[in-house]
């Protein structure tokens, strides 16, 4: 201790105690943060492959450009389809060549494939019921031969997407509770240094409030510190991903960071405002002999 | 209750825990008094302090203190009792985080002063009351237990109470900065502020006469009243 300048002393330890609260809060908002950056890279690979999850509807030998284009728009104009691609019975008979490397058309002396359209679902819609549904509704149309789709893919894909979903639901409810728990902690040890001044503010006549004021604009300064450096290093986090991972550019999504970083910002500053409201009004309660336990 | 009567208590017990330690209490105080409180330790005179104070509840019995029915008192009307009140403790009890200025400016913002320039001038007003002029800037740890028991009584001066309470002001202190508090004290009682001052110390009593209110064996005894 620098006994020339004790009142730097006293300055430069408190803020150090502050400094060691503001860094617990930040790396607590930062794990939580890197949980929410997760579940929405997770939430938007599920969208992606859900909406490559898709049917083929095969059209009728007979029906007219016309009515197949009258079709096709009426299929982009409904809720559930994300895009169409519409496939003549020429450019069908191409690519099932290129795929069997021989010349079937030839050698059957005909082209026995039948025009389609592609249909990729909306995510909303990507699964089994769904894709029941659409198909009887659209085997009610005349140019409609048949739907095909794969059910035991579309069933894992959601199967396995549901089963994710709920590991990291678990993860992050424990996730976020222990993180409140941390926070909660820190903040309660840094009011509990002080409880003998809370005390003493009472005895001079200060009122609860008056007492509780300063204690939560700090608590939630250093909330809203602790925010700032969380979203500092989940940039940081976000930019080595993008590096290592070139593919994740196409998952972004800003508008979802900017949500993320209020989300962190408004957890920080919640968190430490409850926790210090209630580390404050135990110790205004407390009588003076019991702040000796 | 006579006019100038200041603490009224009637009839008051008063329990440490489960325990009864004063039985029967009676005692009037009018202002500008100077009253010792004496008794062993244990003997319930912190406890009595404290409930004049409002830390401890008043169960059993009646009391009334600068115009506060303490039988009634809410907590929220605590803070405004003490605002009538000047505590002074054993240990001081000042804010050891911040300047004697700002210990004084605390109590003066917490008590609804707004004008910093009368602020600061009450604060130069207490410091120099207590001899402690042109030390407003230094942190309690810097100043002697005599100064900080000085600190403690000039903050106690701030809201011009009406009482006094002491908890033992002199236990922390060598005697002759004892005497200099006691001399203090009994200068503020001369302004006709009513002064409480639980004690060990019987030197000081002797040597500075004043009323004093003695706990023993479950009882109080007055020498204002002998029988």
């Amino acid at each position: 201790m620098s006994s020339s300048n004790p009142e730097k002393y006293t300055k430069r330890s408190v803020r150090s105690s502050y400094l060691s609260t503001v860094i617990s809060v930040s790396l607590v908002l930062f794990m939580l943060g890197l949980l929410g950056l997760t579940i929405l890279y997770a939430n938007k690979l599920s969208i992606y492959v859900k909406e490559n999850i898709g049917f083929t509807v095969i059209l009728k030998e007979d029906v007219k450009p016309a009515d197949i284009n009258q079709f096709q728009k009426s299929l982009d104009a409904s809720r559930y389809v994300k895009s169409t691609n519409f496939i003549t019975k020429e450019e069908a008979a191409k690519t099932l060549q290129e795929d069997l490397g021989e010349d079937f058309v030839e050698f059957l002396g005909y082209n026995p494939l039948l025009s389609s359209i592609d249909v990729h679902l909306k995510a909303d819609y990507a699964n089994a019921d769904s894709i029941s549904n659409i198909e009887a509704a659209l085997l009610k149309n005349e140019e409609v031969k048949e739907v095909y789709y794969q059910k035991s893919l579309v069933d894992l894909v959601n199967k396995n997407v549901k089963t994710i979903g709920l590991i990291l639901l678990v993860f992050s409810s424990l996730l976020m509770i222990i993180c409140i728990a941390l926070i909660n902690n820190s903040i309660r040890l840094s009011i509990y240094s002080k409880r003998f001044l809370i005390k003493t503010m009472q005895l001079v006549g200060a009122t609860q409030g008056f007492i509780r004021k300063p204690f939560i604009f700090r608590g939630i300064k250093h909330g809203i510190y602790g925010a700032f450096i969380a979203i500092l290093l989940l940039s940081g986090v976000i930019y080595l991903m993008q590096k290592q991972i070139p593919e994740l550019i196409e998952l972004q999504d800003i508008d979802l960071f900017v949500t993320l970083f209020a989300f962190v910002i408004l957890l920080g500053v919640f968190i430490t405002f409850v926790s210090t409201w209630l580390a404050v009004r135990k110790y205004v309660r407390l009588k003076t002999d019991d702040l000796y336990y | 209750m006579a006019l100038d009567t200041i603490i009224d208590i009637k009839n008051v017990q008063i329990h440490q825990k489960e325990n009864l330690v004063l039985a029967n209490v009676n005692i009037n105080i009018e202002k500008g008094e100077f009253v010792y409180l004496i008794g062993k330790t244990g003997s319930g005179k912190s406890s009595l302090l404290k409930i004049l104070y409002g830390e401890l509840p008043l169960d059993d019995g009646e009391a009334s203190i600068a115009g506060f029915n303490l039988k009634e008192l809410k907590r929220k009307e605590i803070p405004f009792l003490r605002r009538k009140l000047g505590i002074v403790f054993q240990d001081f009890q000042l804010l050891t985080d911040r300047t004697i200025d700002d210990n004084l400016m605390f109590v003066m913002k917490a008590t609804g002063w707004t004008d910093k320039i009368k602020m600061k001038e009450r604060c130069s007003d207490v410091l120099s009351k207590v001899g402690l002029t042109g030390k407003g800037f230094k942190m309690p740890h810097e100043l002697s237990g005599g100064e900080q028991q000085r600190v403690s009584i000039a903050r106690a001066l701030v809201n011009d109470p009406e009482i006094i309470l002491a908890d033992e002001p002199t236990g922390n202190l060598d005697p002759q900065t004892s005497e200099e508090i006691i001399t203090l004290l009994l200068d503020i009682s001369k302004t006709g502020r009513a002064i409480v001052m639980a004690t060990h110390d019987y030197l000081l009593l002797n040597k500075f006469k004043a009323r004093t209110i003695t706990c023993e064996g479950g009882k109080i005894m007055d020498s204002k009243y002998p029988n």
